[in-house]
């Protein structure tokens, strides 16, 4: 059952926002602030979701997401590099989910044994090994990646037609990654998280319950893969290289990795300070400087290491533990304003 | 205790757990030299010994979380020596550690509901059902006979020690073992919260059976019917509480040569 805590009626006024934000936002936000938030946001939740609940810190799911979007490019372009197999945009959607998934099964299964920063730099290493393959294995791609993907033409009242499917998927995983939480196998994966010894001696497969958790969270990465390379309509290898696989991991951990919401409020800092903080007048004013991509990509790196400093010296939870802190407070101040009442109109639940 | 294998296959028939001559060496160091034990039903058996005995080490053979050099383990008549830690909650074996583990980012009822559902095979789920509610009412039970009733919905990791201690026998009983080990279950608790062990422990139902490690003798002697002492690995005496109380090789053990002289 829902509770009507301070977090669920956030959460929900939120989601009504998002819902209307169409009708009053221009079409450049919704496109590449919103729309981008999500499709991030959604990638973004699965390493939260094994963070969080499974104690697992993957920089693997950029790699599964890029799998997907590839997936789809070699299944629908018609020419250019790649597999150029001309097949149908669901088709390729189908295909891109079955990959993404089969492909987190076979890591978790390789990596199920490995906790903490083993963990960590086996994924790693995953996605380095993904980055080259689709460099240098021209069958599938090569360095200059696939171009031209359309998505279906369901979609082709941009932005607002793409923007609800993230916005729709966003919601799905939220609500079903905190619902799975609930579940004999979401306590079992955080028993998992807590103490794997005991969990063993009380009759779990702690390996199977991790690879289970690490393959449910490669589908979601591989329909956040689905909607980016819808929205971008070409990939690349550099678009899944060691960069962008540590922008999730930034945007995750300013977000605040311990909570599902930080995912997207991370991904919204994170693609807001991308987009907006070059209009800056002193960030502006050394622009032309050095060759403008350059020095946009540096400034932007150099700012969002120093918002990750700020916000990490101010909450090693991120932007949600803030948030959540903050609730904190004033769920004291409520009890304090009101001895005789228990506070549960204000109760949060755990993660 | 015979070695005779055919008289050890009728014998651990009888047996709820059945060592035999079990051995555990980490390299050079000989954690377990050839230890015999039987434990029958209803048995309420205390392992006393000096720091570095073995008997975390004589838990771990029997729980599975280490696989002996030598010997045999026998769990109702089956010869799981080799079995994985995981399977032998579905023999009956339950324990508990020395150092608290529990699941701390869980509340105490989702801590006792959870330990039911590894032996009851409903871990995978993704789907709650009528089962879950028997489990949740089974894991509020279970609070009640180590008396948490009111910490129900406390995060774990709120607990004080010694109730995370009372939680971790909550845990260990819930699942409804055949055998219970309690390793050091009083370790870092006041003397309060001892005595309240003592009444808890003597307040499991009288077919329990009972391995307990314990430092400290009041407790163990007052809970136990049969107590063995070790020692650099071995089994030196055993015998009831008040044989191992009289036993001078014990009183050397634990005071010294000269003090027991």
């Amino acid at each position: 059952m829902i509770s009507l805590s301070a977090r669920n009626v956030a959460v929900a006024l939120t989601c009504v926002a998002l819902i209307l934000l169409p009708a009053f936002g221009s079409d450049f936000f919704v496109d590449f602030v919103a729309t981008r938030t999500l499709m991030l946001g959604l990638a973004a939740s699965t390493m939260v979701f094994l963070s969080a609940y499974g104690g697992m810190v993957s920089l693997a799911q950029w790699l599964i997401f890029g799998v997907a979007g590839f997936a789809v490019g070699n299944v629908v372009a018609e020419s250019g590099r790649g597999l150029n197999l001309g097949w149908g945009p669901w088709t390729g959607v189908f295909i891109a989910l079955v990959a993404a998934t089969l492909l987190a099964l076979l890591l978790g299964i390789l990596s199920a044994r490995s906790t903490g920063i083993y963990f960590l730099m086996l994924t790693l290493t995953y996605a380095v090994v993904g980055f080259f393959f689709f460099g240098q294995v021209t069958t599938f791609s090569g360095f200059g990646g696939i171009t031209g993907i359309d998505p279906p033409g369901f979609f082709d009242d941009r932005p607002k037609r793409l923007y609800y499917a993230a916005l729709v998927l966003s919601m799905l995983a939220y609500v079903g990654f905190r619902a799975i939480a609930r579940t004999p196998f979401g306590l079992a994966l955080q028993g998992v998280r807590d103490d794997p010894v005991r969990m063993s001696s009380l009759g779990f497969n702690v390996q199977l319950h991790r690879t289970l958790a690490f393959t449910l969270a490669g589908f979601v990465a591989g329909l956040a893969g689905v909607l980016n390379i819808w929205w971008n309509g070409q990939i690349d290898p550099t678009s899944i290289s060691i960069g962008p696989t540590l922008d999730l991991l930034i945007i995750a951990v300013i977000g605040g990795i311990s909570h599902l919401e930080g995912a997207w409020l991370g991904a919204f800092v994170f693609i807001g300070a991308n987009i907006y903080l070059r209009d800056i007048p002193f960030l502006g004013s050394i622009e032309g400087l050095l060759e403008e991509r350059l020095l946009a990509e540096e400034r932007f790196n150099t700012v969002i290491g120093l918002l990750l400093l700020l916000i990490m010296l101010a909450s090693p939870d991120g932007l949600a533990g803030i948030i959540a802190r903050i609730e904190h407070g004033i769920r004291l101040a409520f009890r304090r304003s009101n001895p005789e009442g228990d506070g549960s109109s204000l109760r949060t639940n755990g993660q | 205790m015979t070695s005779n294998a055919a008289v050890t296959q009728i014998e651990s028939h009888r047996s709820l757990l059945w060592l035999e001559s079990v051995t555990v060496a980490f390299g050079g160091l000989l954690a377990l030299s050839s230890v015999d034990l039987e434990v029958v039903e209803g048995d309420r058996l205390a392992v006393l010994g000096p720091n570095g005995a073995g008997k975390t080490t004589l838990f771990n053979a029997i729980a599975g979380d280490i696989t002996p050099s030598e010997g045999k383990v026998l769990i109702k008549g089956v010869d799981c020596t080799a079995l994985p830690s995981r399977l032998r909650p579905q023999l009956g074996v339950a324990r508990t550690y020395q150092k608290t583990r529990l699941f701390p980012g869980l509340t105490v009822e989702d801590n006792l509901y959870l330990a039911q559902t590894g032996k009851q095979r409903r871990h995978l789920s993704l789907w709650r059902n009528a089962k879950d509610a028997e489990l949740r009412a089974k894991a509020r039970e279970a609070a009640g006979m180590v008396w948490l009733t009111d910490q129900l919905s406390a995060q774990v990791a709120d607990l004080a020690h010694g109730q995370q201690r009372q939680l971790e026998i909550g845990i260990a009983l819930v699942t409804e073992p055949d055998l219970i080990m309690l390793d050091e279950p009083a370790s870092g608790l006041s003397k309060g919260e001892r005595e309240r062990l003592v009444e808890l422990l003597e307040a499991l139902p009288v077919d329990s059976t009972l391995i307990l490690i314990e430092h400290d003798m009041e407790v163990a002697l007052s809970v136990a019917d049969r107590v063995v002492v070790m020692s650099d690995g071995e089994v030196v005496a055993t015998g009831t509480p008040d044989e191992i109380r009289r036993n001078p090789l014990v009183h050397a053990i634990y005071l010294g040569e000269e003090a027991a002289s």
